[in-house]
């Protein structure tokens, strides 16, 4: 037995960072296992020639201005991690490859602003988006009210002055705005942001989806200026400041138990002694590879078995020689998506033949010092939602890639009139496999377990502590209570951080 | 509550039973999985370890000796190889006396036979290559040697590349060229190829025959031998400059691939400049950073200074000597200590340290550090050399 910790963090990702920086600013020992050689999980980055590519965040959402932080700008306020940030100039812009009703929209970010366009694009459309905000409005304020309860609901209460939240919040998206009578064309316009849960309107809770694209609409959404790396390197630092431990390439290759609980994690450099285990990785994982079976319980075994595995990445990461001026590039993030019909999206996600989803990033509109004067860095990121990547064999995998991409590219060109394919100087293609190898995500999953409708947030918000089998082990990030995403997993990482602390107190 | 007075009524009452029933309803769904044993480990997991080993064994199976190059080329067998893109390298591990030392040498084989279990490399002896003396002074068949999965970013990708290469290699940079020449003449690379070979001398080629095989199974492969010290009929001579390129290149645009010592990056990147070649047409093989700073643009140190280096290790922490004509990583690998490095071009990153105090140099040529670890105080120790005690953070394996 080497040292003994008050808690020891498994995964150095959003959400392992930040639950280890609130247990070390509280005064806890904590010591955080990183498996990988560096901290962030797909908070990072990598360079290749002249270019420093973004791996895995498009917008932070949630983080709002000095005047109206958001929840991760107070938290990154209250842990002390100072970091220099970009603001996103607008929303989005979607296009629709084979959609009856729209065909191509930017939207920009702002309530107020928001509908305006709305009503330019679908005229008509005003009074079920006025609507539509007034609902938000109300389902923020529940959610701020079922924060501050923390798990100490009063149904009295729920009923009373949040009877609107307590309507809607059981539906998926597209039944709320049928019967907000919002037009179809809205509708659509309005689920541009589906992709980044990967679950699709028919079976995505409206509750999630809404308040999502609420705190983009009022707080806007920014980058920082020197990728997601330097959040994790910030964070890292802070951590250490505080007392904290991280020790990356070491693997937590067991998690020792005896009455019902940890007692130690086991590494190559020795076991560590601890009474609280907080997972930023899968409970298929910590459950199925990291634990003797006998240590599982059985509603435990079947809990993680009945989850639905989230959509598997792929991104293509291009430096171009050229600037976005010279290529013509106005806009920050497209969306392009066949229709939005999602469900029949999510179908074809499934496929190679099939997968047009893109949802595309051109770095130097938010960040124009990203990359050097004269060039351009952008990613395409599309997902898969069935184990096709399975079926690649070895000596195809570059083929396979590569084919990927180049559809992404074409798909671009033909849709915004912009082919940046022969200005390519830089390539990286990342797979479901890239991000199994570098993240050890199971399947190279990007968004952990589906939030399909009966897995929602909320639910699993409601379930927050029965969600405990095993006492001592709790998640963080991804597979956590608040879902994927940046935002979430960094907000998820202080709420774990918090329970554990309590479980501490309480000795649980 | 006080400023909301906008309501909306969607539904009736029924909805309240149907948020009542959102935690029954997962607790149903959770209780019904399967009590199956759990894994988190699925084939596409199985192919990144397969595809990304940290270690690979292979055993010496066949040296083939180029005196005149002061090289031997090595057959190295294994069971179930990492796949490799022609032009990538393989970080190799060597236990000499207590030290624990990686170089990164370039795969010259067919990528196709690493699925037969077999991997090839050149070997050069180099002036400050203690390493490679050691591999050529010790290795023998039948010898175990430790790698990991093959590294690098030096290969043909017609996303970005043109479709027709010349390759310029300077002495034992043959290797990349090789692997590419031998996957087009092999079918699974498609691409023409040009190589432009610089020696000193005749006697200095290496893997000669290994290079006419490939040139004469494909018109694809072409080979010209270019001698800097000796004039030969049926040879180029003198240096590799602009109109010698333009004179094997075709009249399309094409990308140039250099792999050699960093003395001809310089002289033969500038060459490329007056053809008016950009970054996009001119890749470079990383080259490994100096063993010595001496002579480095920029630096102002002492190579004689004599250090102390203390290591934060994961529950440990060490201290060892440190010279100041050697890079960082130098110090840490003679005191036995894996740091994880690949590459040893400060291009990869796999050794990325923290620094907690002291100074160091790290030359801009090998600096290829993200902005917010260049910001913060981490460095990669392959590339970088101390000007001072230093402690650092190391996460080692």
């Amino acid at each position: 037995m080497t040292a003994k910790y008050d808690a020891v963090v498994i995964g150095a990702g959003n959400g392992g960072l930040t639950a280890a920086a609130t247990l070390a600013k509280a005064g806890k020992k904590v010591l955080v296992l990183e498996q990988h050689n560096t901290p962030g999980g797909f908070a990072s980055s990598f360079v290749r020639g002249r270019f420093e590519f973004e791996p895995s965040l498009h917008e932070l959402c949630d983080f709002g201005t000095e005047e109206h932080p958001g929840d991760v700008r107070r938290l990154f306020d209250e842990l002390g991690v100072k970091l220099d940030w970009c603001p996103v100039p607008d929303a989005f812009r979607t296009i629709l490859i084979n959609d009856p009703d729209v065909k191509d929209y930017t939207m920009p970010f702002g309530t107020k602003a928001f509908v305006d366009k709305m009503e330019e694009y679908v005229p008509g459309s005003r009074p079920s988006m006025e609507k539509f905000i007034s609902l938000c409005e109300d389902l923020d304020r529940a959610t701020a009210y079922m924060s501050a309860a923390s798990g100490n609901v009063d149904p009295k209460v729920m009923q009373r002055e949040h009877a609107n939240f307590l309507k809607c919040a059981p539906y998926p998206v597209s039944v709320v705005l049928d019967a907000l009578k919002m037009p179809k064309a809205a509708q659509k316009i309005l689920g541009s942001y589906w992709c980044y849960i990967g679950v699709d309107l028919e079976r995505l809770s409206f509750f999630f989806y809404a308040i999502m694209v609420y705190k983009y609409l009022i707080g806007g959404a920014c980058v920082p200026a020197q990728r997601s790396h330097s959040i994790s390197v910030a964070l890292t630092d802070r951590i250490l400041e505080l007392g904290g431990e991280i020790w990356c390439s070491t693997k937590a290759e067991k998690i020792l138990m005896k009455d019902g609980r940890p007692y130690a994690v086991r590494t190559a450099k020795g076991d560590i002694e601890t009474r609280h285990v907080i997972c930023c990785c899968s409970p298929h994982a910590v459950f199925g590879d990291m634990m003797d079976a006998a240590d599982v319980p059985e509603v435990q075994r079947r809990d993680t078995n009945a989850r639905e595995f989230g959509m598997r990445g792929f991104v293509a990461y291009v430096g171009l020689n050229r600037s976005p001026e010279e290529l013509g590039l106005k806009d920050y993030s497209y969306f392009i998506y066949n229709s939005m019909d999602t469900a029949d999206e999510c179908r074809r996600v499934g496929a190679f033949e099939t997968n047009d989803v893109q949802a595309t990033i051109c770095l130097n509109i938010a960040n124009p010092h990203c990359s050097p004067a004269g060039t351009t860095t952008m990613s395409f990121t599309t997902f898969f939602n069935s184990d096709v990547w399975d079926s690649v064999k070895p000596e195809d995998y570059v083929k396979t890639k590569r084919a990927v991409a180049a559809h992404m590219f074409e798909v671009f060109a033909e849709q915004t009139g912009v082919d940046i394919r022969p200005y390519i100087e830089e390539i990286e293609i990342a797979t479901p496999a890239t991000l199994a190898r570098y993240t050890l995500n199971p399947k190279g999953v990007m968004y952990a377990y589906a939030g399909n409708e009966w897995d929602s947030l909320l639910a699993r918000l409601m379930m927050l502590s029965e969600d405990v089998k095993v006492p001592g082990i709790r998640f963080a990030g991804a597979y956590g209570p608040r879902f994927y995403g940046f935002s979430s997993t960094y907000v998820c990482g202080e709420l774990i951080g918090k329970l554990t602390m309590a479980d501490m107190k309480e000795d649980k | 509550m006080a400023d909301f007075n906008f309501k909306v009524s969607l539904f009736g009452f029924m909805d309240m039973l149907k948020f009542k029933k959102i935690v029954p309803l997962r607790r149903e769904k959770l209780a019904g999985g399967e009590n199956t044993p759990l894994t988190g480990t699925f084939p596409i997991n199985k192919m990144a370890e397969y595809l990304h080993p940290k270690h690979q064994t292979l055993t010496v199976k066949e040296i083939r000796d180029y005196p005149g190059a002061g090289a031997k080329g090595y057959v190295l067998e294994g069971e179930s190889l990492a796949p490799f893109r022609a032009g990538q390298y393989l970080p190799v591990e060597l236990e000499i006396g207590g030290s624990v030392l990686h170089r990164a040498y370039t795969l010259c084989s067919d990528p196709a036979d690493a699925a037969k279990g077999r991997y090839e490399l050149g070997i050069k002896r180099t002036e400050d290559g203690f390493a490679s003396a050691w591999i050529l002074d010790n290795w023998k068949p039948g010898d175990q040697i430790t790698v990991a999965g093959p590294e690098g970013q030096c290969y043909y990708e017609p996303l970005r590349d043109e479709a027709y290469v010349v390759g310029i290699a300077g002495g034992s940079g043959i290797t990349p060229l090789l692997s590419m020449a031998r996957a087009i003449a092999a079918g699974t690379e498609d691409f023409d190829l040009t190589i432009l070979y610089g020696c000193r001398r005749e006697e200095q080629i290496m893997f000669r025959e290994e290079l006419e095989a490939a040139a004469a199974a494909t018109e694809r492969v072409k080979v010209v031998y270019i001698l800097s010290d000796e004039e030969r009929p049926g040879y180029e001579h003198g240096f590799i400059t602009a109109a010698l390129i333009e004179k094997y290149a075709p009249k399309a645009s094409y990308s140039v691939f250099m792999c050699g010592p960093e003395a001809m990056y310089r002289f033969v990147g500038g060459e490329c400049e007056k053809l008016g070649l950009d970054k996009k047409h001119v890749r470079c093989e990383a080259v490994p950073a100096p063993a010595s700073p001496e002579g480095l643009r920029g630096y102002t140190g002492d190579v004689s200074g004599e250090y102390t280096l203390t290591l934060r290790l994961p529950g440990e922490e060490r201290r060892v000597p440190m010279k100041g004509g050697e890079s960082v990583l130098a110090a840490i690998e003679r005191a036995g200590i894996r740091a994880n490095t690949k590459c040893r071009a400060g291009e990869c990153g796999f050794c990325r340290a923290k620094l907690l105090s002291g100074e160091y140099f790290a030359p801009e040529a090998f600096d290829h550090r993200r902005a917010a670890d260049a910001a913060h105080g981490y460095i990669h120790p392959c590339s970088t050399y101390p000007l001072s005690d230093m402690t650092l953070l190391l996460w080692a394996e």
